[in-house]
């Protein structure tokens, strides 16, 4: 049950020999960001998901939960990033419920490399960790080799330069806390504008001793522009080459059917 | 005798025991190679009406993750009289490699100025159109690595779009998407220009259903297209993005628009 | 013309001191000695047409080419020395064949014409570097006609490498005397075959031989037909359409 499942190594690695290419991962090309202030820390990062050139998603969350006051912003093989955080958060909880204490950001930080280091950097996951436990105010960099840096603030990710270059150039010691997110959102909004593989909206997280605020959709610069007609067309355009009908009472009898109201993650459509 | 103990071992000089030829892992020699072309990104579309035709690009110019500028265009004027091509008749745009792009504007406009010289009189869009294949043809071992669209009007006043593949096999077509997101705009051109999978309502059923008529475009039903695409190309394409530069050509010359688009 | 003759006619590009080219001075006078060839352009094609010199009753006259074929819609009769001819009429073929194949169109008259005066001057020493292709100038002249999108055009050119346009033309041994007749019977509402009648009548007028079916050619340019040789057929016809005498 636990770990990977390896029973087509040997089948995918013959194909590929032979020319087979493997399947693109959806990689978060990303700009993530961490910054330390007097009482907290802030991790930010961008939306946008891509899978080579295609963007995948536009408006995906790389805010990832460990615990109530740890958060992992991630950068990277999406799944792994993912994957990778949920299997930590479970065994942080786990070990937060038999020692009977609050997860500290170190222990996260050190599962994390040593889950990472196991792999040998095979699991794409580039980990911005953050958090205040009782020790403290703690931001983390993980590198999917399982190298990791402590320091005040942090990028990661294909816009990490971009993103550097405002720390770079605005940080200061013991910023105040609309500071810290004023900056780690400048920061990503250089990555956004500058790095291709970074775009759409900024995401925040604010985290304190007493609670932590996650602001998605802190910052949302890239709205679609409006279409210049409307691309609806009349009923009866695409043709029909056959029909068949199945009633909801015929499809009950083997199925259950419930009504589901449209939510607000609704599909993009046309009126 | 230069040396008494020559590393050369064809001088019988001592030497190292292995060979310091570059090999890779599975013992082959390593060849050092060279790669002469990028990808600059971006993307083009031209579309021919009844009487004008619409060239356009989107004017970033990438190269991996990184932007190199936001207004690079990719859409020239060729063939006019002065350096301003002001009275030009004749669009080129080009997109894939930029250098390759812009040597080979370079050298279609040179040889159409030439044209006008020897010939007295303007290169027509047609037999520029045969130039530009045998230019790229002539580098068919060592590519222009570009996908270039040619517009402009015909002897009858009609407009033209002519589009080539890197080697000089060209075509003339309604309308063309070139570059990285022309996967993303041509299904939106054919349904939109050409009209493809629309059908008349109620006009049979199944299979005896008749083809929506394709008529052209009018020059503002057009140009709306053509932002509309590229809207849609910068939504789901990382290169494409920053301007979109577009030239329309009518009777009375060429006019350039250059709208914003999103630079994320 | 030959008061200055001095040693400046030897240096095959070199000026005399009254600012003359000698060698291409005289490449005209070779012309002079060739057979009338005579151009005639109307508003629905040009005519062109020579006098062959059958100079033996055992020559087969129609291996006398003096009239030949650029591209479908050129022509060209030439007069003076035959076989310079041959290499400006093969350099005027790829260059047309070049233009079609580059451009999907065909190569105007007066490009092909400039064509072939661009090889004029290429004799001599040549330029460091430079390839030199003749040892000196051509002599023979030519009667260039054509059919583009300016309609139908005659040019004539010659060794010095200079062409005009003309509405009628005579060039070769009879040139003089067939000139002024065209200046007298040329008008601009002429149809082709008043100009296959004016040719004709003015070859046989400065011709030292009968004029007859056999030792005269005619060639047209034409948009429908663009450029034709005369069928011997054809040509008796306009033989026979001869005023006497």
């Amino acid at each position: 049950m636990a770990g990977f499942d390896f029973t087509n190594y040997n089948r995918n690695a013959a194909l590929h020999a032979r020319g087979v290419p493997l399947p693109k991962a959806t990689s978060t090309g990303t700009t993530i960001v961490g910054c330390i202030f007097d009482g907290g820390v802030v991790i930010a990062a961008d939306t946008r998901a891509t899978s080579g050139p295609i963007v995948a998603d536009k408006n995906c969350e790389k805010l990832h939960y460990i615990a109530p006051q740890i958060w992992c912003a991630g950068a990277g093989t999406a799944a792994d990033t993912e994957f990778t955080t949920a299997i930590i958060s479970s065994n942080l909880e786990l070990h937060a419920l038999s020692t009977g204490r609050k997860p500290r950001v170190v222990t996260c930080m050190t599962m994390l490399k040593q889950h990472l280091f196991r792999y040998q950097g095979h699991i794409g996951a580039y980990l911005v960790v953050a958090g205040v436990d009782p020790t403290g105010v703690h931001l983390f960099t993980v590198h999917a080799h399982g190298s990791t840096d402590k320091l005040p603030y942090v990028t990661m990710g294909s816009g990490s330069l971009a993103a550097m270059s405002v720390f770079e150039s605005q940080w200061k010691p013991n910023l105040g806390r609309d500071d810290a997110v004023k900056l780690c959102s400048d920061a990503i909004l250089s990555g956004i504008f500058n790095d291709l593989g970074s775009g759409s909206n900024v995401d925040v997280a604010v985290i304190t001793a007493d609670k932590t605020e996650l602001k998605r959709g802190f910052v949302r610069p890239n709205e679609r522009s409006a279409k210049l007609k409307s691309y609806a067309f009349p009923k009866g355009t695409t043709a029909v080459l056959n029909e068949k009908i199945i009633s909801k009472n015929d499809i009950g009898r083997y199925v259950s059917v419930t009504e589901v109201s449209v939510g607000e993650e609704a599909m993009e459509i046309d009126a | 005798m230069a040396a008494m103990f020559s590393q050369n071992p064809v001088m019988n000089g001592p030497n190292y025991s292995f060979s310091d030829a570059p090999r890779t892992a599975n013992g082959e020699f390593r060849e050092h190679r060279f790669n002469p072309y990028s990808d600059n990104g971006g993307s083009t579309l031209a579309i021919a009406g009844a009487d004008f035709t619409i060239v356009a690009g989107d004017t970033r110019s990438t190269s991996g993750y990184s932007i190199n500028s936001r207004y690079t265009p990719k859409v020239f004027k060729i063939g006019g009289t002065t350096s301003s091509q002001d009275d030009a008749t004749i669009l080129l745009s080009v997109v894939g490699f930029a250098a390759d792009g812009e040597a080979l504007r370079d050298r279609l406009d040179a040889i159409c100025k030439i044209y006008r010289y020897r010939h007295g009189k303007p290169m027509s869009v047609t037999a520029c159109a045969k130039r530009l294949s045998t230019i790229l043809y002539q580098k068919r071992f060592f590519p222009y690595y570009v996908h270039a669209i040619l517009g402009g009007l015909d002897e009858e006043g009609k407009g033209a779009v002519f589009s080539y593949d890197p080697v000089g096999s060209y075509e003339r077509e309604q309308c063309r998407a070139g570059g990285a997101a022309a996967s993303l705009i041509t299904p939106f051109l054919d349904n939109q220009v050409n009209f493809k999978n629309q059908y008349v309502p109620g006009s049979g059923t199944g299979h005896d259903l008749k083809e929506r008529e394709v008529v052209p475009l009018v020059r503002r039903d057009a140009e709306i297209l053509v932002k509309d695409a590229f809207d849609g190309a910068v939504e789901r394409h990382i290169e494409v993005g920053d301007g979109l530069q577009m030239m329309t050509i009518t009777k009375d010359g060429i006019e350039e628009v250059l709208l914003p688009l999103k630079r994320d | 013309m030959f008061m200055a003759r001095s040693e400046y006619d030897r240096g095959i590009n070199t000026f005399s001191p009254e600012g003359r080219l000698f060698q291409v001075e005289y490449s005209l006078e070779a012309i002079k000695l060739g057979s009338t060839a005579i151009g005639v352009a109307t508003s629905e094609g040009v005519i062109l047409g020579v006098e062959k010199r059958v100079t033996s009753t055992l020559l087969e006259t129609s291996s006398v080419e003096k009239i030949v074929e650029i591209d479908r819609h050129i022509g060209c009769a030439m007069s003076g020395l035959q076989a310079d001819a041959r290499s400006m009429v093969e350099h005027a073929r790829v260059e047309s064949q070049s233009h079609a194949f580059n451009y999907a169109e065909p190569l105007r008259v007066e490009s092909a014409t400039q064509a072939i005066c661009d090889l004029a001057l290429r004799f001599g020493e040549g330029a460091d570097g430079e390839e030199t292709v003749m040892s000196r100038p051509f002599g023979v002249a030519l009667l260039i006609a054509g059919y583009d999108e300016d309609g139908p055009q005659l040019y004539h050119a010659e060794p010095s490498g200079t062409f005009y346009r003309y509405d009628a033309k005579a060039i070769g041994s009879g040139s003089e005397g067939a000139q002024a007749e065209l200046q007298n019977e040329y008008h601009k509402s002429l149809t082709i075959e008043d100009a296959e009648t004016l040719v004709l009548k003015t070859l046989k007028q400065v011709m030292e031989e009968k004029l007859d079916s056999k030792n005269v050619q005619l060639a047209s340019v034409t948009k429908g037909k663009g450029f034709r040789i005369y069928t011997d057929e054809e040509m008796a016809v306009v033989v026979e359409r001869l005023p006497a005498n």
